[in-house]
């Protein structure tokens, strides 16, 4: 495959662009990596410590200045705090609250309320808050 | 920013709805038999409407941007929504836009006629968010 690279001024210029007759497991690795979603990151549960993939990932919520990493698994603990994860694995993860970071890639559908905040629905049937303040951010992220 | 960004937006559409009310009011003096060419605004009375619709603004800042449960809230729009219309009724008083007690009820009607319509045009805005939101959301979830 032909790669084009063009270099341009800003971070928020950036992008890949693939074109290809079909998806194949090779692009797909390419699009994780590029999209961060290959990363991963040490979590533990009941004393064992696990590698698990960003991609794998719902949410994250702080509890008490724990982290705690929600997946189809289960729930893990995390020594990282919100805000180094959050550079961590960048992409479609972004905080909706004070105390969450959520992987828009795992959102069924949103339903504002009335008061302006949105309840966002996952694909694991769990509404999670995306606080009035992070909506514009939400917005831009989906390149809305 | 974007709370003066808010403010200019709830100035603009509370000025707005109170002219559609004036030119109801102008319509319902016409077919009950006042000619409409007797029908005349002053600039001073535009200014007021003006002058209203960016005061009434100030209150939605502080009083209706917190993130709250869904009951808080309509308790906090009800709130809201009486004092604002003892302001507003200061204002008329004010500005002279009624002299006797069919124009201060027609003025009640018409403040909440426009109260209405403002929160009706907000909830389409929220709606309308949700439909491009989900619709960005389509194109980047994941399958599982």
């Amino acid at each position: 495959m032909q790669v084009v690279i063009e270099k341009v001024n800003s971070k928020d210029e950036e992008q890949a662009v693939i074109k290809a007759v079909e998806i194949t497991d090779e692009i797909s690795g390419a699009v994780e990596l590029l999209e961060g979603d290959s990363k991963g990151f040490a979590v533990s549960r009941d004393g064992k410590t696990y590698i698990i993939k960003a991609s794998a990932v719902y949410y994250i919520e702080s509890v008490d200045k724990k982290s705690f990493v929600y997946t189809k698994q289960g729930c893990y603990d995390c020594k990282y705090r919100l805000y180094e994860l959050e550079v961590m694995l960048g992409g479609y993860f972004m905080r909706c609250s004070k105390s969450m970071i959520i992987n828009l890639k795992k959102v069924r559908n949103v339903k504002s309320q009335i008061s302006g905040r949105i309840d966002a629905t996952l694909l694991n049937d769990e509404v999670v808050v995306i606080s009035r303040g992070y909506v514009k951010e939400v917005k831009r992220r989906l390149g809305i | 920013m974007n709370k003066l960004k808010l403010w200019l937006e709830q100035t603009m559409m509370i000025s707005f709805a109170i002219l559609v009310g004036i030119l109801i009011e102008g319509l319902v003096y016409a077919f009950t038999g006042d000619p409409l060419s007797s029908f005349s605004m002053s600039w001073l009375q535009l200014l007021s409407i003006v002058i209203t619709g960016a005061v009434c603004s100030i209150p939605t800042l502080f009083w209706l941007t917190d993130d709250l449960p869904r009951n808080k809230f309509i308790l906090r729009i009800i709130i809201h929504c009486i004092g604002l219309y003892a302001v507003v009724a200061l204002l008329g008083f004010v500005f002279k836009w009624f002299e006797h007690l069919d124009g201060f009820i027609f003025m009640t009607v018409i403040y909440f006629l426009v109260y209405i319509f403002v929160w009706l045009v907000t909830l389409w805005f929220h709606k309308r968010d949700d439909n491009r939101i989900n619709k960005a959301l389509d194109d980047i979830r994941d399958d599982e």
